[in-house]
């Protein structure tokens, strides 16, 4: 390698090293909020308020990032993670709608969420457009596609016979939206930190060069990746749907900015600063129980968004600042 | 995954045919559009669709310099996704202020100074802690959101300051002040960034921060800059956005995506296929022409961001086809 | 320029006792050097032996540790890239640092442009950049050209001319001709030579000891971050400034080539693609190193590029084993059991922020997984093998790679490919940038590949190392092979007289049949 008279830092994003003490300052703040609610809000602890804040919040933002973690862990984004999430409810909604049974409404959503994945993967593994701007340009015409649809943005109502008790069902107990988060995060976490295809993913976020170099299959991972990511977004499609009794359109992007927030929490937790699933989940639980816990002492909607995109920032500069210049 | 940045770019057939071909398509485009719609090319109509860009375009600027400055690579180069959430919060802020009965310089400043420190904060986030551009204007701009909705809770604030009335209502030489207002800012950043020493350097740090950087040039103050310029651009856009809806209004934040469309789209009207704002300009007509024929045509204006979206994937996979793989 | 006041041969720039640590790492330890105006300082010394870094305390990139710096006397403890401006001094990087979407004057004059008021004046570039090509270089360019679309000479010679525009008295070529065909390396001394006779004072960083020996008045070796000698390049042979450089026999450096090469293993025959390279033969046996060796711009690196799948030919046919290949990929290459250590490492060869486990598995990953999940006890033995065998310097298998030394990257880089247990391998540059401890353990491991039973193609610029390694020596000039030696036929000087063309293609003179 020629060295240059320069400045060597790279112009690319590459995940910073960081200091051991900010991975323990976050769960550190953590738990200061979390004591600092229990503390400041009566109710913050109480069972209903827990597993409400569980199954109401948590459970969908965590399938979204759990399929925005595998776009970030390839090295790319995916924007248009709402937009699977639509067209999976969407489908869902109509199939059930039409009369068709439970087993067929299920199968058509996770396939119509999947398909928007695997528009972008053409796009990108195949066209080579950059994730970014593929997955702008499928959440456009998504848009569109969901407003020629819905007259504007009408919702659509599930009829009250057809209406499936997913989101209330329990086994064992343990309700059906729980499993479905804890059976997706096992398979995909399997999938990242311990399976082949999670160490392909990763040469190919840290470099793709040397993917390409290694003799891997670069593109097909990076499609593999993106339905991937789909797939988990369509899941939450059909809980939304099944939890609210209809498909209301073009609500998917409201998760877009959380999920990505909770990846990074995520990375920043990790000792590498990778993009990985147990930390992802943490970072949705942060989010969650930050947005609960202002709204208890009292805070309006309008400051919590404040207050959560405040904490994003700092998180992410905390996560990058410990990189070092010449790196 | 990303495409390697470009390291020669050598004029291809493919890269003339894209940029002769955008032009093509654009009169194509106009041409459709008059025939099917008579009044089209009315100058009223012209006019018209000139202002009705004001918002966008500005906006579109905006980006387009942070682009110039930070490289065109979409994860690492320059991005500002915080124009849009901006404009909200800089109308919110002036109609706050108007409402309150401040007067109209203290008005007109605190707007311009609500958009520079939105520009103040990315440039500190980006140039200071070294974040991703894309991450950091993200997150900048859900706090900037969130500070909208709770000026604002999520309500219109009607607002009717003499600026306004003439933003909205003045003409001069048959051509509506806000069409006037997309030219003159058009104007003022091209004289800057094509016609400046600053802006050849900006070019240079976006394109090859090293050999900026080896020129001499202050890399990092180059970037801050554009961060500043987006900033007060939001904050520009927010009177005519306020002029337009007469008072602030809610949702301001939907514009981003076809904001950051434009820009893209813009680098094909480039000669060199770079952003430039000249380039950006016409994207945005491209556009408000798409838009305001469809109305004309009485085809549903949902097809216009279906439309937006196809037109940046055939842009980029294009551009993208005719540059050698590394 | 301010020289006038200085009188002739006056030492402008001195450079004293300069010491740089990079942690425990000493990458100068004491470097001295003095620079006359009017002459022309060459400036030698192996990879690693401190030149890069000397140049970037002088650019005012890093910060000596100890030592100073004089101009005209005056001394600094150090300097910044805007007083290194100041005081007239400018560099031309090997790098070719402009923007490939500026055209013609934009890139001359970016950072110090011509002005009107505020405003850039552009017409005013572009007069002068036409006549300062014309005067200097007697060169015209199409007004518009983008720098992008110009050749890599020109793209120096706009470097050079945008040094110039300043009025400079200190200029720092760094490896300037690298990228330069003959003629135009002809050109560019005849242009130092002109400017070293309008009074400036010149330090020239080059490899081509024949280029220091044409050009320069004196030259200092630089060795273990020392200056070791500065002598009249005229009245010292290359060889001697060659043994100043390493300071060792050059023959212990390599290991015993394999006595009895086996089998066929690449076998390729009127290979071609494009302008690239054409009718191109090679062959490789089995226990054979062979060496490939050519300028910028030969075609030896593309050649190379396609045998690892990642620059397709057009013509011609490559067998591997005896078998026929198409090869399209890098992964169909790597299937097929061919390995590339490439160049650019820290880009291509290993994945700076994944473990020294994660980098050594990667291109062998299926032999480390049972139902697509992955043993780490498994991977964990091989690495832990590999380092041992490799000798890689590193806190373990987890270590990140971004912490090891140059060295010991390439060594991750090459037991990569000792885990796929790959057996053609395409070595570029394999020596680049790395310490001479690390060197040897290179050619360690190559001898040893060879002895095993691999094929190993060597592509490399550094002629000794070839001499040293190879059994056979192929050099390429134009997209053509001009020349094959045997070892012990050949020397520096007739593989780099074929390489730059000195010699008239001569292939057939030499060996008329492939061996084997």
């Amino acid at each position: 390698m020629s060295d240059s008279y320069l400045d060597p830092r790279p112009a690319r994003l590459s995940w910073p090293s960081r200091r051991a003490a900010l991975r323990l300052a976050l769960p550190a703040l953590f738990v200061a909020i979390l004591a600092f609610f229990a503390l400041a809000a009566p109710g913050f602890l109480s069972l209903g308020n827990l597993s409400s804040l569980l199954l109401n919040n948590f459970v969908l933002l965590a399938m979204v990032a759990i399929g925005m973690t595998c776009a970030i862990a390839a090295g790319g984004i995916d924007l248009s993670v709402g937009t699977a999430l639509d067209f999976s409810a969407l489908a869902f909604v109509a199939l059930l709608n039409a009369g068709s049974g439970l087993p067929l409404a299920l199968g058509g959503a996770l396939l119509a969420g999947t398909l928007v994945g695997a528009g972008n993967a053409g796009l990108i593994a195949g066209l080579r457009i950059s994730p970014f701007l593929a997955s702008l340009g499928s959440l456009f015409i998504g848009t569109s596609a969901q407003q020629l649809l819905s007259d504007g943005g009408q919702p659509n109502y599930l009829a009250p016979e057809a209406r499936p008790d997913l989101a209330g069902a329990r086994f064992f107990g343990v309700p059906l939206p729980l499993l479905a988060v804890a059976a997706l995060a096992a398979v995909y976490g399997l999938a990242l930190a311990r399976g082949r295809f999670g160490r392909q993913v990763l040469a190919l976020g840290n470099q793709p060069l040397v993917a390409r170099y290694s003799g891997l299959a670069e593109r097909r991972i990076a499609a593999w990746v993106f339905v991937a990511g789909a797939f988990a977004c369509a899941l939450a499609g059909i809980l939304l749907a099944a939890t609210v009794n209809a498909y209301v359109p073009m609500s998917g992007n409201a998760f877009l900015m959380n999920a990505i927030g909770a990846v990074f929490i995520g990375a920043t937790l990790n000792r590498h600063g990778r993009a990985n699933i147990p930390g992802t989940l943490l970072g949705v639980l942060f989010l969650n129980v930050t947005a609960n816990g202002l709204l208890l002492i009292g805070w309006s909607f309008y400051w919590q968004q404040v207050a959560t995109g405040a904490l994003i920032l700092l998180v992410l500069v905390f996560s990058f600042v410990g990189r070092r210049p010449g790196d | 995954m990303n495409p390697s940045p470009v390291e020669a770019a050598r004029p291809r057939l493919g890269t003339l045919l894209l940029r002769r071909g955008a032009l093509l398509a654009f009169a194509a485009i106009l041409l459709v559009f008059a025939l099917g719609a008579p009044n089209f090319l009315a100058p009223g109509n012209l006019a018209n669709v000139l202002a009705q860009s004001a918002i966008l375009g500005i906006l579109a600027f905006g980006l387009t310099t942070v682009i110039v400055g930070g490289g065109s690579n979409v994860l690492s180069g320059g991005l500002d996704l915080s124009v849009a959430a901006n404009l909200g919060l800089s109308a919110a802020v002036y109609a706050t202020l108007d409402n309150a009965g401040y007067g109209a310089f203290a008005g007109i400043g605190l707007t311009l100074a609500t958009g520079l420190a939105v520009g103040l904060l990315n440039g500190l986030v980006v140039v200071g802690f070294r974040l991703p551009p894309l991450l950091a204007t993200l997150a900048s701009m859900n706090l900037v959101a969130g500070l909208e909705l709770v000026l604002t809770e999520n309500t219109v604030l009607p607002s009717a300051s003499p600026l306004l009335e003439w933003l909205a209502f003045g003409v001069w030489l048959g051509v509506p002040a806000l069409a006037w207002v997309l030219l003159g800012v058009a104007a003022l950043l091209i004289l800057l960034i094509d016609c400046t020493p600053f802006g050849l350097r900006l070019y240079a740090v976006g394109e090859y921060p090293e050999a900026a950087h080896a020129a001499g040039i202050a890399v990092r103050r180059h970037v801050f800059a554009s961060y500043l310029i987006s900033g007060l651009c939001g904050s520009l856009a927010a009177f005519c956005s306020a002029a337009w809806f007469s008072g602030s209004t809610t949702g301001s934040g939907e514009m981003l995506l076809s904001v950051v469309a434009i820009a893209f789209l813009g680098t094909i009207f480039s000669r060199r296929l770079r952003p430039s704002i000249g380039g950006t300009l016409l994207a945005t007509l491209l556009v408000g022409f798409m838009i305001n024929g469809f109305q004309l045509l009485n085809i549903s204006s949902f097809w216009v961001n279906g439309l937006q979206g196809v037109l940046i994937l055939l842009v980029v996979a294009l551009s993208g086809l005719s540059r050698k793989e590394p | 320029m301010s020289a006038a006041e200085t009188p002739p041969q006056a030492v402008v720039l001195e450079l004293r006792g300069i010491v740089k640590r990079f942690g425990a790492t000493r990458a100068l330890d004491g470097a001295s050097l003095r620079v006359r105006r009017g002459s022309v300082h060459g400036l030698v010394g192996e990879n690693g032996a401190g030149k890069s870094t000397l140049i970037k305390v002088l650019a005012g990139i890093h910060r000596p540790d100890a030592g100073s710096l004089l101009v005209d006397g005056r001394a600094h403890a150090h300097f910044d890239p805007r007083q290194v401006e100041r005081l007239g001094i400018r560099f031309i990087h090997q790098e070719r640092l402009l923007p490939a979407g500026f055209t013609v004057d934009e890139a001359l004059f970016f950072g110090q442009e011509r002005r009107l008021g505020p405003w850039l004046d552009r017409r005013a570039q572009r007069r002068e950049a036409e006549r300062l090509l014309e005067h200097w270089f007697g060169l015209r360019l199409p007004a518009g050209a983008l720098v992008g679309e110009l050749s890599s000479a020109e793209q120096q010679v706009l470097q050079i001319v945008r040094a110039l525009i300043v009025k400079p008295r200190v200029l720092v070529f760094d490896e300037p001709s690298v990228a330069l065909v003959r003629s135009e390396v002809e050109r560019l001394l005849c242009i130092v030579r002109r400017l070293r006779d309008e009074g400036l004072a010149i330090v020239y960083i080059s490899h081509y000891l024949q280029e220091i020996e044409a050009l320069c008045d004196r030259v200092t070796v630089l060795r273990n971050g020392r200056d070791v000698a500065e002598v009249d390049p005229r009245a010292t042979s290359p060889e001697r400034i060659a043994r100043l450089m390493v300071n060792r026999e050059v023959g212990e450096l390599y290991p015993k080539s394999a006595p009895a090469p086996g089998a066929p293993l690449l076998e390729v025959r009127g290979l071609g693609r494009g302008r690239a390279y054409r009718d191109i033969d090679l062959r490789v046996r089995r226990g054979e190193v062979v060496g490939l060796t050519g300028l910028v711009g030969s075609g030896a690196k593309e050649l190379l590029k396609s045998l690892f799948g990642l620059a397709p030919p057009d013509t011609g046919e490559v067998r591997l084993d005896g078998r026929p290949l198409a090869l399209r990929t890098p992964r169909q290459a790597v299937a097929e059991g061919i390995a590339l250590l490439p160049e650019e490492r820290r880009r291509q060869g290993v994945a700076l922020d994944l473990s020294v486990q994660e980098n050594v598995t990667l291109a062998a990953l299926p032999r480390f997984s049972r139902f697509g999940l992955l043993s780490r006890r498994a991977e964990r033995r091989e690495t832990l093998g590999l380092i041992e065998r490799l000798r890689i310097k590193s806190a373990g298998p987890q270590a990140t790679v971004r912490q090891l030394s140059g060295g010991n990257q390439q060594k991750v880089a090459l037991a990569k490919w000792f885990a796929r247990r790959s057996s053609l391998y395409l070595l570029d540059e394999p020596s680049v940038g790395i310490d001479i401890g690390a060197k040897a353990e290179i050619y360690r491991l190559i001898g040893e590949l060879a002895r095993e039973g691999a094929g190993v193609l060597i592509l490399s610029s550094d002629l000794p190392e070839l001499l040293g390694l190879c059994e056979r020596i192929h050099v390429m000039h134009r997209g053509r092979i001009a020349a094959r030696f045997e070892a012990g036929e050949a020397d520096s000087d007739k593989l780099l007289a074929v390489a730059t063309g000195a010699v008239a293609q001569q292939e057939t003179s030499v060996h008329e049949s492939i061996p084997g």
